[in-house]
C-alpha cells in the first residue's frame, strides 16, 4: 500500500514575525514542518512499520525552501519525495490544486495530511483535495486502522469519539494527539540526503483569496491594576469587563 | 524560566559567514555531509533540547541523584534521554561509519554539545561521557573488547565513564596508586579506589564500562607506570553472559552545582576478584587519555560558553521586562518607571556576558575546525600545532570567565537571581566545575607557558601569532575595523613582550619561577586570543552589513559590531594591567615564605 502525506512548511512557532513590504519577510526566521503534518508523517511511517503500507511518499507544494522539509520527513523515515514548484503565496485553492494534480499522477491508496497549518491555520487544504479528487475525507482523526480495503478512523468529536469507516483510497488529516512524532535520527538524515526527490510545477489555477492587508498583532498594552480590598476590586472589575471589555453574560 | 536558551542565529552567523563551515565537506572524511545535513541535525538537535533537556533543567537540580545500596538514583529522563541519545545516533555522530559514526565535523559535534549544554548541562554529560568512553576503546581497544562492549554504549544502554582521579590523586595523576595484576587468564585484578567519577554508578542504564587508569604491579613509578583498563560493572563472561564485577559505589559527592549528574566513588576489588581488561599496550594508559584530552578540554570550554549562553538570554529576558526607576534626568516621581535595560549599567553587563559567551563560543568553534582539519589530513602539524596550543585557552577563558558572566546574569536580575525561583543562580553553580574538572587552572597555566609555548622550538606559539596576523591584516582594510585591528596588534606584541620576558627566567633554569603566574599569564593570553575571535567576528558582520538586509538582520549585525567594540574597549585593556603584574612581579609569589599565611 502506498501512503503519500502533504507536508507544508511553516514557521517555527516560536519566530518572531516581521513584514516588508506588505509581506511576511522570512529573513532570519527558521522554517519547519508544519507540526500537525509531521503527526501525519509519523503515522505514515508507523503503517510501514507494521508491514500495512509499503511506501511513504511526501508531497510539499512550495518554493524550493520547502525541500527542507521534505527532507525532514525523509530523515524521520519516509522513502521519497515531491517538491510541487508554487508561489509561496498561493492560496488554499491553488495549493490544494497542485497537490491533487500531484497525488493523482502518484496513485496512493491513502493520503494523509495533518488537518490545520500552523501559520495560516485555514484548514482547508486536505478537505479541498479530497473533494477535487472525489475521495472520501475524514478529519483530526486519533487513530487509524486499515484492512479489507477499507480505513477505519477514530476523530475527536464533542464530549467523545466517532468512528468512521470509508473505503480506500481516502484523505485523512491527523489530529496532533494521534502520536508523538520521532526524532530523525543521524542515520536517517543522512541516508535522507540520498532519497529521491522529484521536482514538478504546480498546476495552474486562480486564486479565490485575496489579501487586502496583513498586520502585526497591536503591541501589548500595560494592564488595568486594581488596588482595592477585595469587595471593591471585584465590583470595579465586574463593571469593568462589562462596559469596558463588554463581555456578555447570557 | 526563559523562552530562550541559545540563538541558532549565532550559530548560522558563525558556521557559515565566520569559519565557511560547508568548505569542511570538501574533505574526503566529510564528504557525505553539506551545509543541508548540519542544519537538519542542528535542528533535530534543538528540538530534542526544546522538548526533552530544557524542561527538566531546573527539576534535576532540585532532585539531584539519591544513593542507595551501590547506585545513585537518577532523574527518570536521563534512561529515556540516553536511549533517544542511543537510537538517534547522537553518542558517536563523529566516529567513522566503521564504528558506526556518521563522520561528522567536530565543529558541527560541538554545536550540539553546545545546544545541549545550553538546554541542561547535567543531562548533556551522559552521552558525552559515553562517547568518550567509546571513542578510547575505538583508537586504542582490542577487537575482542570493541566486539563486547561497544554497541551497548552507543545505543545508550551503558554508560561510559573517565576513572582517572583518585583521593591522593587529582591534578598529579602521576600518583595514581590503584593496581592490576595479571591474573594470567585474559584479565587483570584490579584494586584500589577512585573518587569524582561522573556517572560512576547508576540506574539510568544496566551496565557501566569505566575507562580507568591503573599501575601493573611491577610498572615505573610515575606517569610512564600508568595502563588504562576497561573495567565494567558487569563484565561479559565466556558464554557472553553478564557477571556482577567485584566494583562498587560506596557513595556519591554532594556538589554546589551540576547536580544532575552524579559524582561517584568507586572502590574496586574489596573481593579480590575485580576484572579489568588492557587497553592497548601497557604503561601507555596517560598517553591515551590525553590524545583524548584536547576534545574533552574543548567540550568543557563549549560546555561553560553554553551556560553562560543560556544565563545570558535570561537576564536580557528579565532585563527587556522588569520596570524598575526611571532615566537619570527623568526627576517626576509620577512618570512610570522603565524596563532595566534602559539601564546603561544593565547595558554594560549585559554586553559583557555576551561579549565572553559569543567570543567563548567563537573560539571553541575555532579549535572544533582545526581539529577538522587535522583529522582530514590539511595541513596536519600545522592544525595539530595550534590545537595544542590553543586547548588550555579553549578550556579555561570559557570557564573562568563563565563564572563572572553568569555573576553578572544574577546581578541584572538584583535580588530575584539570586533565589531559585530564575534559573540564572542554577547557571552560577553550574558552570563553577569547569575551572576544576580535566585540569585545573593551576595545570592550565602551567601547560601553556611550561610546555605549549616553548613545544618545537616555540612553533606553536608562531603559528597561532600567524593566525592572528592574518586578521588583523584583513581587518586593517576594512574601514570600521582598523581601530580594533591596530589594538589586537599592539596587544599581540605586549604578550609577546612579556612572554620573551618570562622565557629569559626560564632559561636561567629556575622554572619554579618561571611558571609561578603561569595562571595570570594564561588570563593574558585568554584575551588576547577571544579578542582575535572577536575581529574575525567583526569582519564577518562588516561585510553582511555592506549587502542591503532585513531589519533583524541589521540589528544582529549591528549587535555583533557594538559587542566587538565592547570587547576592545572594555576587556582588552585588562591586558595593560596583567602585562604590568607579570613583568613587574616574576617569582613573586614562589618567594612568599609559607609561615607568613597566618
Ligand atoms: C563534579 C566533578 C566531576 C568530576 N568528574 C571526574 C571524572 O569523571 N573522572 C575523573 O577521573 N575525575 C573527575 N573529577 C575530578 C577532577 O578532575 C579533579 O577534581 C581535578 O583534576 C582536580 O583534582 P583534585 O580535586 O584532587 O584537586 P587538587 O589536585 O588537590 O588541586 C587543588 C588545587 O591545587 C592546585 N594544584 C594541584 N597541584 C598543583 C601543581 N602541581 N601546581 C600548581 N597547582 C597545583 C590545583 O590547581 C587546585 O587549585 C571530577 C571532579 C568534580 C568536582
Ligand atoms: C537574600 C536577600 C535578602 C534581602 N533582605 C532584605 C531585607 O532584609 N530588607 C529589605 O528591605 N530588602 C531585602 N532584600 C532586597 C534587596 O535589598 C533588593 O533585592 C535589592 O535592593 C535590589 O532590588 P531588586 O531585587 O528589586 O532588583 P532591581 O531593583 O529590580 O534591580 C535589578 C537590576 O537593575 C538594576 N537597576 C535597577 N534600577 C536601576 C537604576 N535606576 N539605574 C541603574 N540600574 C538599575 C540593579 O542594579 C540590578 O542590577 C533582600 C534581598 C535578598 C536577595
Amino acid at each position: 500500500m502506498k501512503v503519500l502525506v502533504c507536508v507544508k512548511q511553516t514557521f517555527d512557532t516560536e519566530a518572531k514575525i516581521e513584514l516588508k513590504d506588505g509581506k511576511i519577510s522570512d529573513a532570519g526566521i527558521n522554517l519547519i514542518i508544519n507540526p500537525y503534518d509531521e503527526v501525519a508523517v509519523e503515522g505514515a511511517i508507523q503503517l510501514k512499520e507494521k508491514n500495512i503500507a509499503t511506501e511513504v511518499v511526501i508531497v510539499s507544494a512550495g518554493a524550493d525552501k520547502a525541500m527542507d522539509a521534505i527532507r525532514t520527513a525523509l530523515a524521520m523515515g519516509a522513502d521519497r519525495g515531491i517538491l510541487v514548484k508554487q508561489d509561496s503565496a498561493a492560496d488554499e485553492f491553488q495549493r490544494a490544486v497542485a497537490l491533487a494534480e500531484a497525488i493523482k499522477a502518484e496513485n496512493p491508496d491513502l493520503i494523509l495530511a495533518g488537518h490545520v497549518a500552523a501559520d495560516d491555520g485555514s484548514s482547508q487544504v486536505p478537505t479541498r483535495i479530497a473533494e477535487i479528487l472525489g475521495l472520501p475525507h475524514v478529519n483530526v482523526i486519533t487513530n487509524i486502522e486499515i484492512a479489507g480495503g477499507k480505513a477505519t478512523c477514530t476523530s475527536e468529536a464533542d464530549g467523545g469519539t466517532q468512528v468512521t469507516e470509508v473505503t480506500i483510497p481516502a484523505v485523512v488529516s491527523s489530529q496532533v494527539s494521534w502520536n508523538e512524532p520521532r526524532y530523525p535520527s543521524m542515520k536517517g538524515i543522512m541516508q535522507a540526503k540520498k532519497k529521491p526527490v522529484a521536482t514538478v510545477d504546480a498546476a495552474a489555477a486562480d486564486a479565490k483569496v485575496k489579501i487586502i492587508e496583513l498586520a502585526l498583532p497591536p503591541s501589548k498594552t500595560a494592564g488595568i491594576k486594581i488596588e482595592e480590598d477585595p469587595d471593591v476590586a471585584a465590583a470595579k472589575l465586574g463593571d469593568w469587563m462589562k462596559n469596558t471589555v463588554k463581555v456578555e453574560v447570557k | 524560566m526563559a523562552q530562550q536558551f541559545f540563538s541558532r542565529r549565532n550559530l548560522q552567523f558563525m558556521l557559515y559567514e565566520v569559519l565557511q563551515a560547508e568548505d569542511l565537506c570538501n574533505y574526503e572524511y566529510f564528504q557525505d555531509h553539506s551545509r543541508d545535513t548540519f542544519e537538519l541535525i542542528i535542528d533535530t538537535v534543538s528540538k530534542l533540547a526544546t522538548d526533552v533537556m530544557y524542561p527538566v533543567f531546573q527539576d534535576m537540580d532540585s532532585n539531584p541523584p539519591v544513593y542507595a545500596d551501590g547506585i545513585a538514583r537518577v532523574h527518570p529522563i536521563v534512561r529515556n534521554y540516553m536511549q533517544e541519545c542511543g537510537a538517534g545516533g547522537w553518542i558517536n555522530p563523529y566516529m567513522s561509519y566503521e564504528f558506526g559514526g556518521q563522520q561528522l565535523p567536530s565543529t558541527v559535534y560541538t554545536v550540539i554539545g553546545f545546544i545541549m549544554g545550553a538546554a541542561n548541562y547535567s543531562l548533556s554529560a551522559y552521552p558525552q561521557l559515553t562517547g568518550g568512553a567509546a571513542n578510547l576503546l575505538v583508537n586504542f581497544g582490542s577487537k575482542e573488547l570493541q566486539d563486547l562492549y561497544l554497541a551497548p554504549m552507543l545505543a545508550g544502554q551503558w554508560q561510559g565513564t573517565m576513572a582517572l582521579t583518585e583521593p591522593n590523586a587529582g591534578s598529579s595523576l602521576a600518583d595514581v596508586k590503584t593496581s592490576a595484576e595479571d591474573s594470567g587468564q585474559g584479565y587483570f585484578l584490579i584494586k584500589g579506589q577512585k573518587i569524582f567519577i561522573t556517572g560512576g554508578s547508576t540506574d539510568a542504564t544496566d551496565n557501566t564500562v569505566h575507562m580507568m587508569l591503573a599501575r601493573i604491579k611491577g610498572a615505573p613509578s610515575g606517569v610512564k607506570g600508568i595502563s588504562l583498563f576497561l573495567v565494567p560493572k558487569f563484565y561479559v563472561d565466556e558464554a557472553g553472559n553478564l557477571q556482577a564485577n567485584d566494583i562498587f559505589c560506596t557513595g556519591i559527592e554532594h556538589k554546589l552545582g551540576y547536580k544532575g549528574c552524579p559524582a561517584c566513588q568507586l572502590s574496586m576489588g574489596d573481593n579480590g576478584s575485580c576484572r579489568g581488561y588492557l587497553i592497548g599496550e601497557p604503561n601507555k594508559g596517560l598517553a591515551y587519555m590525553f590524545q583524548m584530552m584536547n576534545e574533552e578540554r574543548v567540550n568543557v570550554g563549549i560546555g561553560a560558553a553554553s551556560k553562560a549562553t543560556a544565563a545570558y538570554y535570561a537576564a536580557l529576558e528579565y532585563a527587556q521586562q522588569r520596570l524598575q526607576g526611571r532615566k537619570i534626568n527623568d526627576k517626576n516621581p509620577e512618570s512610570p518607571q522603565i524596563a532595566i535595560i534602559n539601564h546603561a549599567d544593565i547595558k554594560r553587563m549585559l554586553m559583557f556576558q555576551r561579549a565572553i559567551s559569543e567570543g567563548a563560543l567563537a573560539l571553541g568553534l575555532q579549535v572544533s575546525k582545526y581539529i577538522d582539519l587535522a583529522k582530514a589530513g590539511e595541513e596536519s602539524e600545522k592544525n595539530e600545532l595550534l590545537i595544542d596550543f590553543l586547548v588550555p585557552i579553549v578550556k579555561t577563558y570559557p570557564a573562568e570567565m563563565g563564572i563572572l558572566a553568569t555573576s553578572a546574569a544574577i546581578q541584572c536580575l538584583g535580588g530575584y537571581g539570586y533565589c531559585k525561583d530564575f534559573p540564572v543562580e542554577q547557571y552560577f553553580r553550574d558552570v563553577r566545575i569547569d575551572p576544576i574538572h580535566e585540569g585545573t587552572t593551576g595545570i592550565q597555566g602551567q601547560d601553556l607557558l611550561g610546555r605549549k609555548v616553548i613545544m618545537k622550538k616555540g612553533r606553536a606559539f608562531q603559528l597561532f601569532k600567524e593566525e592572528l596576523s592574518g586578521t588583523i591584516n584583513t581587518a586593517a582594510e576594512i574601514d570600521q575595523l582598523k581601530l580594533p585591528a591596530k589594538m589586537l596588534e599592539e596587544a599581540m606584541i605586549m604578550v609577546e613582550q612579556v612572554t620573551s620576558h618570562l622565557l629569559q627566567t626560564a632559561v636561567q633554569g629556575d622554572t619554579e619561577r618561571f611558571l609561578s603566574d603561569a595562571s595570570l599569564y594564561l588570563e593574558m593570553t585568554g584575551i588576547l586570543t577571544i579578542g582575535w575571535q572577536w575581529l574575525l567576528q567583526g569582519v564577518a558582520a562588516c561585510q553582511a552589513l555592506n549587502v542591503n538586509v532585513s531589519t533583524v538582520d541589521k540589528n544582529f549585525y549591528q549587535g555583533k559590531m557594538l559587542t566587538m567594540q565592547y570587547y576592545f574597549d572594555y576587556e582588552m585593556p585588562r591586558i595593560n594591567t596583567l602585562c604590568e603584574i607579570l613583568t613587574r612581579n616574576e617569582g613573586f609569589m614562589s618567594d612568599v615564605p609559607l609561615e607568613t599565611f597566618v
